[in-house]
């Protein structure tokens, strides 16, 4: 069972050897209340006490593999399952501090049901986080 | 003349699901409203969908006996648009269709519920849904499947969309297609709290959807023919058994003097805090069931006067 955030305390961490960080990871719950194929997923941005990182440049990470925006576009096959999670790799050398912040989620998802103007629907979240190790 | 057939979608525990509430769970919450049916969405509910595993499997059919439900309506998607760059053919939604009528009838359902992509503002569904669908009929009808497009809000009974699909039924004159009526379409009094994914650009951008678009009931007589299954939505039931937004009062004795038997299968999309949905569940049944029970003691009278 997961937490009812969609984004979820365990899995907010650094990236990188200690001392030479590359980046931090937030882990996310599907938002959907079905299972996204991965093209369906068109990024996820994510905001740190008031700074944007966007979804350009992060990547995604489903089990073990890891995916660029354009690599979800091709991901027509691999599902998002419900009650599944994922990862978003932030870049962003030196990682963050110890301590708690202030995490935002932003999930782009095309759902092809919805009329046009609602394409992409962004799908928000937001709350504390704590990361461990700087 | 035969009631109402009462059944539940798991849609109702939409976040529920996978957070707090497991799959036997939602088993029990359905059973003990006194439902007959269960409704499913499949690449929610069934895990490693479209490939479950043969030990679900055995414990889906175990759970069915135990509660004494039978499995309804599988809900399934057409993700026309299914890249940024690329929309599905007719062959590849043919296969999806295929493929979730296959799962559907290994699991034991009697319809499906295809949600095409749409490409306006009025749902108007994909211009391949006619070839996908018609590409099926005859696997639909080998496996005893009926093939149901929602009715959905913004789109009205009395609409092209809901026109075409009468057309192709005329045209084939196929008995393994037919409408499925979502009653959001009858919501006559705006939403405050919506519990479909709402956005802000949602909200400011379909306020027609949200304030409802107030389908006469009495325009069910066009399509009822059509109609075997109905997805009772709504969105709130207060402690008084008064829904805010959906007029049960109209929609009820509509649907008995038509003679609809089929099911309704409560679809509650209202706020998400954990748990409210298994509540507000249990108050549309209790508030339906005294709708028909009033109908069918004065419809008594009427026949004994």
């Amino acid at each position: 069972m997961l937490e009812r955030s969609h984004i979820q305390s365990t899995g907010f961490r650094n990236a990188g050897p200690a001392g030479a960080r590359t980046g931090f990871e937030v882990r996310l719950r599907q938002a959907n209340y079905r299972s996204s194929r991965l093209s369906l997923i068109e990024g996820v941005d994510i905001t740190v006490d008031g700074v944007l990182y966007p979804a350009e440049h992060n990547l995604f990470r489903l089990g073990e593999q890891t995916y660029t925006r354009a690599e979800l576009n091709e991901a027509t096959q691999t599902r998002l399952y419900v009650g599944d999670h994922f990862t978003v790799i932030v870049p962003k050398p030196g990682g963050l501090a110890r301590g708690v912040h202030r995490v935002e989620s932003a999930i782009h998802y095309r759902h092809p049901y919805f009329p046009p103007e609602f394409q992409p629907v962004i799908v928000r979240n937001e709350r504390h986080a704590t990361i461990i190790q700087p | 003349m035969p009631g109402f057939q009462y059944g539940v979608s798991l849609y109702s525990y939409t976040d529920d699901f996978g957070t707090v509430m497991t799959l036997d769970d939602a088993f029990d919450h359905v059973a003990d409203t006194g439902a007959t049916g269960i409704e499913i969405l499949g690449e929610t509910s069934v895990p490693l969908y479209p490939e479950p595993p043969s030990v679900w499997l055995d414990h889906w059919f175990a759970q069915l006996e135990r509660h004494r439900l039978e499995p309804t309506n599988f809900a399934c998607w057409v993700d026309t648009r299914i890249q940024i760059d690329r929309t599905m053919s007719v062959a590849e939604g043919a296969a999806q269709i295929a493929q979730d009528l296959r799962l559907a009838h290994r699991l034991g359902f009697r319809f499906i519920r295809p949600k095409f992509g749409v490409i306006d503002g009025e749902l108007t569904p994909d211009p391949i849904w006619e070839g996908a669908v018609e590409r099926n009929l005859d696997l639909a009808h080998q496996l005893g499947l009926i093939i149901l497009p929602e009715i959905h809000s913004p789109t009205p009974i009395r609409h092209p969309v809901t026109d075409a699909y009468v057309r192709f039924i005329q045209r084939t004159g196929t008995t393994n297609f037919g409408l499925m009526i979502d009653t959001g379409i009858f919501q006559d009094r705006p939403l405050d709290v919506w519990g479909g994914g709402e956005t802000d650009e949602i909200k400011k951008g379909a306020l027609s959807f949200l304030n409802g678009i107030k389908v006469p009931v009495e325009h069910l007589a066009d399509v009822i023919d059509y109609v075997p299954f109905i997805q009772a939505k709504f969105h709130h039931i207060d402690e008084n058994l008064h829904d805010h937004h959906i007029p049960w009062d109209r929609i009820v004795p509509m649907l008995k003097q038509l003679g609809y038997s089929g099911y309704l299968s409560s679809e509650y999309e209202g706020a998400r805090d954990p748990w409210v949905a298994i509540e507000q569940v249990r108050r549309q049944h209790a508030l339906i069931r005294a709708l028909e029970e009033q109908y069918d003691a004065a419809h008594a009278e009427t026949i004994h006067a």
